[in-house]
C-alpha cells in the first residue's frame, strides 16, 4: 500500500523541477524584465580576438555609447577560426560586424554575394584594424637554437603548424616562411621555396586552427610552433606561457580585415553600428588592442606594450602583391603544388 | 523481489571492487577531474564565473531548450509510440526503424542537414527568407536540432510499456462506449506514467548535454544562442579552463540529480 509518505516523495522532484524552470525562465518573465531589449551589435571574430574584444573593446564602447547619450548597448559575439567564421557568415549567421584574419576571407564573402566587393576598403586604413607578426614558439631556453624560419628546416626539428587549408593563421605563416627566404640573402623565389620546403619537411602535426596547433604544442608535442605574436604575448601576460618566443629577423605582419554586413543591419541599428566601427580605429580602441598584444595600425601607440619584440625586416602582404596574388602564387602555387607534392610521406 | 539475504552482503565486496576498479579510470576519475579543475581557483572564482552573464545565459538557455524539448517530444514521442503500437499499416516496420535513427546518426550530420534544409540558403529556408522567417542561428534552430536528436529516447521509454499493456482493458473501455481519446486518457495514460516520466527525464538530460548539432545550427552567439555545452567549449578554446569546468560541474550535478530521481522512480515502480 502506498501511504502519504510516498505521495510526498513525488512532491520533491516536482518542486525542484518548478524551481529550475523559474530560474531558467526568469530573465524572460514579464515582471523581471526591467530593461527591455537594449540594442545589440552582433560581432563575429577569428579565434585569437576573443579576450581583446570581450574584456577590452566591448566594455570600452559601452562606456563611450552611454557617455554620448546612446544608453545601453549589448554585444552578441562569437569567435572561431577565420575560415569557419567566413563559412558561417556565408551560411547566414546574423553577423553585423566581423573581423577576419585574412583579406581573402573577405574576398570569399564578396564572391558569395554577402558583401559588396571591396566594401571593406572604404573603411579607415582599408579595413585593416590591427596587426601582429608571426613568430616561432620554442621550448624554454631554446635548446635547438632556433632564430628564424630557416632554422626550422634543420634536421631533427619537429614543427607544429596549423593547416593552411582551414586556418587563416597558417596562410600567414606560409607567406612568412616563403618571404623569409625570398627577402634573405641571396634571396629570390628559389630561396623562398627552399625555406618553405625545409619547414614543411619537418612538420609533424597539422592542426585545423592556430589555437588547436597551440594546444598540441602546449601539451608537449613538437619542438617549435609557428604562431601569432599576440597569442604568445597574451599567454605570457597571464603567466601561462611555458615557452620562449623566437623573433625571426624577417617575418610578416598579419593584417586583420574588418567587414560590415549591411544586410544584417536594420535601419534603426545603422547609427549604432557605424559608431562602433568608427570607434574601433579610435586611439582608445587601438590602445586596448596594444594592451592585449596586438600591434596598432598607429605605430606610435605600440610603445605602451613592452612585450613587443623587435623585427629587423618586417614585411606585409602588399610586398607580395596582396592576398589574391599571394594566395595564388605562394599558398597554391608553391606550398600546395610544389612543397606538399614533394613530401610524399604525407 | 525478495529482500537481500544476509550472506550476500560480504560476498558483494569482490564484484563491487572489480566494478569500481574498472570504472575508476573510465568514468569516476574523469568526472572528479571536472570538479577538481572547477574549484582550482577557489570557491570565489567558481562563483564569479558562474554568476557571469555569459554563463548565466548559457545555463538558462540550455535549461529552457531542455524543458521545451522534453515537453514537445513527450507529446510527439508518445503519440508516435501509440500509433506504432496500436495500428497496423504498411511500412510500419521501416517507420519504426527510421524514428530510431537519430541515435545512430552523428550529431554533426544532423546539424548540417538542418542547415541545408532550413538555413538561409537551404532548400526550404530560401523560401522562408523573403517572409522574414529564419529558424537557423536562432533559438528555434536549436530547438529543432534537439527535437531531432532526442526523439528516440521518449519513444524508447514509452513504446515497450505500451506494447505490454493488455489490449483487453482498452477493449473493455470501448465496449462501454469510450472514445479512442477517453480510452487513452483513462486506461493507457495512467499505466504509461512511469515511461513518460523516465522518457522525459532522459530527453531533458540529453538535450542539456547536446553539442554536435547545436554548434552548427546555433551560430554559437554569446547571450543569444549559446547553450551551456557551447559555452564550455568556447571557454576551453580560449584557454579558460576554470570557467569551462565551473559550468561543466553544474551540468554534471544537474545530470546527477536527474538520474538520481530517474533511478529512484524506476526502482519504486519495479518493486
Amino acid at each position: 500500500m502506498e501511504g502519504t509518505s510516498s505521495r510526498w516523495r513525488g512532491v520533491l522532484p516536482a518542486v525542484l523541477l518548478a524551481a529550475l524552470f523559474v530560474y531558467a525562465a526568469w530573465p524572460w518573465l514579464p515582471f523581471a524584465r526591467a530593461e527591455r531589449n537594449p540594442p545589440t551589435i552582433v560581432f563575429y571574430g577569428f579565434s585569437i580576438l576573443a579576450d581583446a574584444f570581450h574584456d577590452g573593446i566591448f566594455p570600452a564602447f559601452q562606456k563611450v555609447w552611454a557617455a554620448e547619450g546612446g544608453g545601453r548597448v549589448e554585444f552578441a559575439s562569437s569567435f572561431g577560426g577565420s575560415g569557419t567564421v567566413t563559412n558561417q557568415i556565408v551560411m547566414g549567421v546574423p553577423a553585423q560586424v566581423a573581423l577576419l584574419s585574412l583579406e581573402s576571407d573577405a574576398d570569399r564573402l564578396a564572391d558569395a554575394g554577402v558583401i559588396p566587393r571591396d566594401s571593406w576598403k572604404r573603411l579607415p586604413n582599408a579595413g585593416v584594424l590591427n596587426l601582429t607578426p608571426f613568430v616561432i614558439l620554442v621550448r624554454p631556453g631554446n635548446p635547438l637554437g632556433i632564430r628564424g624560419f630557416e632554422d626550422l628546416g634543420k634536421p631533427g626539428v619537429r614543427v607544429v603548424h596549423p593547416d593552411p587549408m582551414t586556418s587563416g593563421g597558417a596562410n600567414w605563416a606560409v607567406v612568412a616562411e616563403y618571404g623569409s627566404g625570398f627577402r634573405g640573402s641571396p634571396g629570390g623565389p628559389a630561396a623562398g621555396v627552399a625555406v618553405l620546403a625545409g619547414v614543411w619537411k619537418n612538420v609533424v602535426a597539422q592542426a585545423a586552427s592556430a589555437r588547436a596547433a597551440r594546444t598540441q604544442f602546449e601539451n608537449g608535442f613538437g619542438d617549435a610552433l609557428v604562431t601569432y605574436e599576440q597569442d604568445a604575448l597574451f599567454d605570457k601576460s597571464r603567466g601561462r606561457l611555458r615557452a620562449d618566443v623566437a623573433y625571426p629577423p624577417r617575418t610578416i605582419l598579419s593584417e586583420h580585415t574588418l567587414i560590415v554586413v549591411d544586410r544584417n543591419i536594420r535601419p534603426r541599428e545603422r547609427a549604432l553600428v557605424d559608431r562602433f566601427v568608427r570607434f574601433l580605429w579610435s586611439e582608445e580602441a587601438q590602445k586596448v588592442f596594444v594592451r592585449f598584444g596586438f600591434r596598432s595600425v598607429r605605430p606610435e601607440l605600440d610603445a605602451a606594450n613592452p612585450g613587443f619584440g623587435s623585427i629587423a625586416d618586417p614585411f606585409r602582404i602588399a610586398d607580395f602583391g596582396g592576398w589574391k596574388r599571394a594566395r595564388r602564387e605562394i599558398v597554391e602555387g608553391v606550398w600546395k603544388d610544389r612543397v606538399m607534392k614533394a613530401t610524399p610521406n604525407r | 523481489m525478495t529482500s537481500p539475504s544476509a550472506p550476500s552482503a560480504p560476498r558483494a565486496a569482490v564484484p563491487v571492487g572489480i566494478v569500481l576498479l574498472v570504472l575508476l579510470p573510465l568514468i569516476l576519475m574523469p568526472l572528479s577531474a571536472i570538479f577538481i579543475f572547477a574549484f582550482r581557483g577557489g570557491a570565489d572564482d567558481f562563483l564569479r564565473v558562474l554568476t557571469s552573464r555569459d554563463a548565466q545565459f548559457a545555463l538558462r538557455f540550455s535549461l529552457l531548450i531542455a524543458f521545451a524539448t522534453a515537453a514537445i517530444n513527450a507529446v510527439f514521442g508518445t503519440y508516435t509510440a501509440y500509433v506504432l503500437s496500436r495500428y497496423r499499416f504498411r511500412g510500419k516496420q521501416p517507420l519504426g526503424i527510421v524514428v530510431n535513427l537519430p541515435v545512430a546518426i552523428p550529431t554533426v550530420v544532423v546539424g548540417t542537414s538542418l542547415l541545408l534544409l532550413w538555413g538561409p540558403i537551404g532548400l526550404l529556408g530560401r523560401l522562408l527568407a523573403p517572409l522574414g522567417i529564419q529558424p537557423m542561428f536562432a533559438p528555434a534552430g536549436v530547438l529543432l536540432a534537439h527535437l531531432f536528436v532526442t526523439f528516440p529516447y521518449m519513444l524508447g521509454a514509452v513504446k515497450p510499456v505500451l506494447d505490454e499493456i493488455e489490449g483487453t482493458y482498452e477493449e473493455a473501455a470501448y465496449t462501454i462506449g469510450a472514445s479512442r481519446w477517453q480510452a487513452f486518457r483513462w486506461v493507457i495514460l495512467p499505466a504509461l506514467k512511469g515511461g513518460l516520466f523516465s522518457g522525459a527525464l532522459l530527453t531533458f538530460a540529453h538535450s542539456l548535454g547536446e553539442f554536435g548539432a547545436t554548434v552548427l545550427v546555433s551560430g554559437n552567439l554569446r547571450l543569444r544562442t549559446q547553450t551551456a555545452p557551447l559555452y564550455i567549449f568556447a571557454q576551453f578554446e580560449a584557454g579558460n579552463v576554470a570557467a569551462a569546468n565551473a559550468v561543466a560541474a553544474v551540468l554534471a550535478t544537474l545530470s546527477f540529480v536527474i538520474f538520481f530521481f530517474l533511478l529512484r522512480y524506476t526502482e519504486r515502480r519495479g518493486r
